[in-house]
């Protein structure tokens, strides 16, 4: 019943907002969807309590027949690969409503959008039925889409529309593979389980495979299909970027361990070397592109490409060390991007620009954003990996775990490390450092900066203390998943 | 076995957590939250705090002096086939570091406390201190390399926070870069060979490693691969050649912290090469390496020196000099002749930072040739160099002499070339020395220390106090490495390294000063004058170099990112736009062409399907 309760609480939320009578204020509707958000942060919290950390399989499984005639059946669990990421959406999508100040046009629309997104990408999580995993994937496609569209910047349009067709072609192209599995295994059973590709012939495999891979590596997303989401970025609120960065990228990772490691095991360690040679290349793309940026949104946005290409190269490795590190750099990318980019919507809140061509001097101590910038340094440098914080272990699990199979692309990912702190220390260097402007007339960066509140900042502070401590204690993550990527990892006959 | 230890040894995981600690007492100033009391308080728990860590220091080291090391583990990580300790080893080498590290850093916070005195963000300055103070301690007393590269990149980001602690100004915000991008580079080459060592040997303590490296038959290309990615890490820290610039301009910095990067911070990373050096072992041409940085950057840092007008910068590249020397040490294999150099080098270098400091603290002038007179105006200040130097430089019986003459007697046996580094590194030092201290001390006071005083109490206090401890390395050196060999060094050999110095001493008192001297005339020698102020150019170098390729690929990688695949992505868009336009004039009306278009398309697609998934 506790996972169900996770879709509910937040789906039955949207719906009470679209018919709350009369015309309740922004704040008011801002107010309900964080109790609400954060009842359903602690019951997936309160997953920990009755969920068994040593055991690999699927836990509190709840099915129910439903539209039984086309394979389509209600069916949830949990494992320790999906619980961190069902606790990181809890944690980020009540942040995001807690981001959500003086949203002033259609607020009603906008809170229920975000509940429905945040339900959505539950259950896409929860799912143990391939369609019915579909489904949840592609409800949260839409709400995403109107944010984007409706509350976001100047060139949102564009933004808007080629997020949306691009992610539905993701979309198709794993309808496409999950209907080729049951066409061709001759079976109209969609659940999770007795869906097993090793029958099949290779090519089919491989075809069916490659389907799910760029539908999957669309969104996560992977060099070349990425060039949505600097744009999505930069359109979008910031409430909206921290969902899109550290929730809807990892359902692309997710479904990538999930569905193309987990279904297509053999027709993965074939194609494993090419995988990490694109995980390589994604790295060092993300990261090259990033340096270039003067937009800081558009710079974590690239970074973002970067760092999901770690995922995909601890994926193809599929040993046990490597996976337990792809799922850690999920989370810490998740709580990271989720400070730098609560960050950077401060600083344009403040100063109207992000352009880092503009910005010098935000920290200082009078005028300037001291907190924001204190904060920023942390945000950066775990991002680049400094140890003490949680993008460190990660990046350590994944190449330590994908170095025997993949030395050549771990060490070229690595690379991808050292650059990612060129870019971000330009950034803080940057907007940060040097002397604020105060040349009369520099419209964009005002003398004095309004004081940002601590009140405002208790979500960065508290994603950062999330990210000292699985940085520090890095045992929070490993004890809840090691048996389930331990697990994935014998699937697929793990290359170590 | 647990019981038997101690107190003091069964919670020696403390020590790195008082400098931590200090770090996060301090936040509360720091931040703003506490306005009223001038951010004191902060300082005064911080210098508490260390006080604590050198005395916890203090009983382990008396108790492991009297019955040996001991080493201790705590569980960290255990994911699959990795397990991760924290561990430490405390064994009489690394405490002796521990003291030392703990020592000074008190020293310089105590200094602090003058040198900063009007500082507005004192607090935020005590809290870095202390977190590279913790960094810094648990380096040394780490047993796993897996620790102390978790350590050393913490101490290059406490290195960026503090050299860039006065980020409003140009020049800082360009150090702090420096400083950091250019340990990173090494830091991540040393991931590079911690990654590798951890998959190939599957432990991460040092005593593993080194029964690994001795089994274990690694082909020579890896084995050189490994021992040059172990080598880029303390070659960062160190600020050795190529690397070393970042040194030199994180004199931008505020002073107290550069008494601890030129002193203990390079330290720390000689000391992890220390801890590496039998896995170097493996492979020849690492060795090799090793050595050739060693020289190039003793000799070539004592020349750059030579060639300074700013007293900040004359110090910094003999620290890389020195540090040249210590790679040498590390490279042959002689840890004893590493640790003595180091030892004596960190606490004159001290001095000499403290010194330097008290001149620019009171002239506000860091240029040596508008400085002059200040011996008489300011004896502590003075007194301070003077030792400094002479502890420095092998030429008094004190620490540098003493590791000179030892290093001069074991290189007689194993290389003779590198014993003729070591001299002429002395002989540069000394000159550079004399040089900067004729500048600043002596002749006739110009205008910028015409009305210099002495400085206050909390700068001196700590400069006279380590004046004696200098004076004293010599005693403290005999006691705690309780080496019988340490004072067997043959006479010839004490008489090279006087002479050499000696000869540095001279060639110091003679060299004209005058400014009208200090250009030659003769375009060759003007060319090689040029060469070391500008430290060989190696910072156009780098600029053109490396810099100017990442900045270049970034920019084609933008360009093909919006050009190409963005732009791709948007053709497809605009052809099927066009497409669309196009096809909707063929909207006919006759239900026999739809029928047919969708006949074939589905046709065409079965097919497809079928064809690829038999």
């Amino acid at each position: 019943m506790l996972l169900s309760l996770l879709l509910l609480i937040p789906l039955l939320g949207a719906l009470a907002l679209i018919l709350w009578p009369g015309s309740p204020t922004s704040n008011r509707l801002r107010e309900v969807s964080i109790v609400l958000l954060a009842v359903q942060c602690l019951a997936s919290f309160a997953l920990l309590l009755p969920f068994d950390p040593a055991d690999a399989g699927l836990q509190l499984i709840e099915q129910a027949r439903w539209v039984h005639a086309i394979g389509l059946d209600y069916a949830l669990a949990v494992d320790g690969l999906s619980l961190p990421l069902v606790l990181m959406n809890g944690v980020l999508c009540l942040v995001a409503a807690i981001a959500s100040r003086s949203i002033e046009n259609r607020p009603r629309i906008y809170f229920a959008l975000l509940l429905l997104i945040s339900g959505a990408v539950n259950g896409a999580f929860l799912a143990q039925n391939l369609l019915l995993f579909f489904l949840f994937y592609e409800l949260e496609l839409i709400p995403l889409w109107l944010l984007i569209a409706v509350w976001g910047g100047a060139n949102r349009a564009y933004a808007a529309t080629k997020f949306l067709i691009v992610t539905a072609v993701s979309g198709v192209l794993i309808l496409a593979a999950f209907l080729g599995l049951a066409f061709v295994s001759g079976t109209m059973d969609f659940s999770l389980k007795p869906i097993m590709a090793g029958e099949l012939g290779m090519t089919a495999q491989l075809v069916l495979m490659g389907a799910l891979l760029i539908g999957f590596g669309i969104k996560i997303p992977l060099f070349p299909f990425h060039t949505w989401l600097p744009d999505a970025h930069t359109e979008a609120s910031t409430p909206v970027s921290v969902l899109l960065a550290g929730v809807l990228l990892k359902l692309g990772t997710y479904g990538l361990l999930r569905f193309c490691l987990g279904l297509f095991p053999e027709a993965w360690q074939l194609a494993s070397p090419w995988l990490a040679a694109w995980a390589a290349i994604s790295v060092l793309y993300g990261s090259l592109a990033a340096i270039a940026q003067t937009d800081m949104k558009r710079m974590v946005a690239y970074s973002s490409v970067g760092h999901m290409g770690y995922v995909l190269l601890a994926a193809a490795a599929a040993t046990p060390l490597g996976l337990m590190g792809a799922l850690f750099q999920m989370v810490s990318h998740g709580l990271i991007s989720g400070v730098l980019f609560l960050l950077v919507g401060v600083v344009y809140a403040r100063t109207g620009t992000r352009d880092l061509n503009v910005l010098r001097g935000l920290l200082n101590p009078q005028r300037g954003l001291p907190l924001t910038g204190s904060l920023m340094i942390i945000g950066v440098m775990a991002s680049a990996g400094i140890p003490g914080m949680a993008g460190f272990i990660s990046e350590f699990l994944i190449f330590r775990g994908s170095l025997q199979p993949f030395p050549v692309a771990t060490l070229l990912s690595m690379v991808g490390s050292g650059l990612t702190a060129v870019y971000f220390l330009l950034l803080v260097n940057r907007a940060f450092f040097g002397r604020l402007a105060i040349a009369p007339g520099e419209v964009v960066n005002p003398r004095i900066l309004d004081r940002v509140a601590l009140r405002e900042q208790v979500s960065a502070i508290a994603l950062s203390l999330g990210v000292l401590a699985l940085g520090l204690v890095p045992e929070l993550l490993s004890n809840l998943s090691e048996a389930a990527t331990t697990g994935l990892s014998q699937i697929s006959g793990g290359l170590s | 076995m647990n019981q038997e230890l101690s107190l003091p040894i069964q919670i020696a995981w403390l020590i790195p957590l008082y400098g931590f600690a200090g770090m996060l007492v301090s936040l509360p100033w720091a931040s703003g939250l506490f306005r009223r009391d001038a951010h004191r308080p902060a300082a005064y728990l911080n210098i508490l705090l260390t006080l604590l860590a050198f005395g916890h220091g203090s009983l382990i080291l008396q108790q492991v002096f009297q019955s040996g090391p001991v080493d201790l583990a705590f569980p960290w990580l255990s994911v699959a086939d990795l397990e991760l300790d924290i561990s430490f080893s405390l064994s009489l080498t690394n405490l002796v570091a521990l003291e030392l590290i703990t020592g000074l850093s008190l020293f310089s916070q105590v200094y602090s406390l003058g040198y900063m005195d009007k500082e507005w963000a004192l607090a935020r300055f005590f809290a870095l201190l202390g977190f590279f103070e913790g960094a810094m301690s648990g380096v040394v007393l780490s047993d796993s390399l897996f620790q102390s590269y978790f350590l050393l990149e913490m101490l290059t980001l406490s290195t960026y926070l503090l050299v860039g602690f006065w980020y409003a100004q140009p020049l800082v915000v360009t150090a702090a870069r420096d400083a950091f991008l250019t340990k990173r580079v090494g830091d991540v080459l040393l991931l590079m060979g911690v990654v590798a060592l951890c998959s190939y040997s599957g432990a991460m303590g040092f005593n593993d490693l080194y029964a690994w490296a001795s089994n274990d038959a690694m082909s020579p290309l890896a084995a050189t691969l490994l021992g040059l990615g172990l080598i880029a890490g303390p070659t960062g820290k160190c600020a050795q050649f190529p690397m070393h610039l970042w040194l030199d301009e994180a004199m931008e910095g505020p002073n107290p912290a550069s008494i601890l990067r030129n002193s203990v911070v390079v330290t720390c990373g000689a000391i992890v090469l220390l801890k590496v050096m039998p896995i170097l072992q493996l492979s020849p041409i690492a060795e090799g390496v090793l050595l050739l940085i060693g020289s190039i950057s003793a000799i070539g840092g004592s020349l750059v020196a030579i060639a300074q007008v700013d007293i900040k910068r004359t110090q910094s590249y003999t620290t890389t000099a020195h540090l040249g020397l210590v790679f040498i040490a590390i490279a042959l294999q002689i840890p004893v002749l590493a640790l003595l150099l180091l030892f004596s080098h960190a606490v004159s270098k001290a001095l000499l930072s403290m010194s330097i400091g008290g001149v620019i603290a009171s002239t506000n002038c860091q240029d040596i040739t508008e400085l002059g007179g200040l011996g008489s105006r300011m004896p502590a200040t003075t007194t301070a160099f003077v030792v400094g130097g002479a502890g420095l430089v092998g030429f008094l019986p004190l620490g540098g002499f003493l590791a000179l003459a030892q290093s001069i007697e074991l290189l007689s046996v194993r290389s003779i070339p590198f014993m003729g580094v070591f001299l002429l590194t002395n002989a540069l030092t000394a000159l550079g020395l004399v040089r900067v201290f004729r500048h600043v001390f002596l002749g006739n006071p110009l205008i910028k220390s015409r009305r210099s005083a002495e400085v206050n109490w909390q700068m001196a206090l700590p400069m006279v106090a380590l004046s004696v401890v200098v004076l004293l390395t010599p005693l403290l050196l005999v006691r705690l490495e309780s080496l019988d060999g340490l004072l067997a060094f043959p006479l010839w050999a004490a008489g090279l390294v006087v002479g050499s110095g000696l000869i540095g001493l001279v060639a110091g008192g003679l060299l004209p000063l005058s400014k009208a001297w200090s250009r030659s005339l003769n375009p060759w020698l003007r060319w090689f004058q040029d060469l070391l102020a500008y430290d060989f150019y190696t910072e156009n170098f780098y600029r053109v170099t490396i810099v100017n390729v990442v900045a270049r690929v970034s920019r084609l990688a933008f360009w093909f990112d919006r050009t190409i695949v963005d732009g791709l992505l948007n053709g497809v868009a605009r052809l099927s736009l066009q497409s669309a336009e196009g096809l909707k004039l063929s909207v006919s009306g006759q239900i026999q062409s739809y029928v047919l278009t969708v006949l074939v398309a589905i046709v065409l697609f079965l097919t497809t399907v079928s064809w690829f998934l038999t």
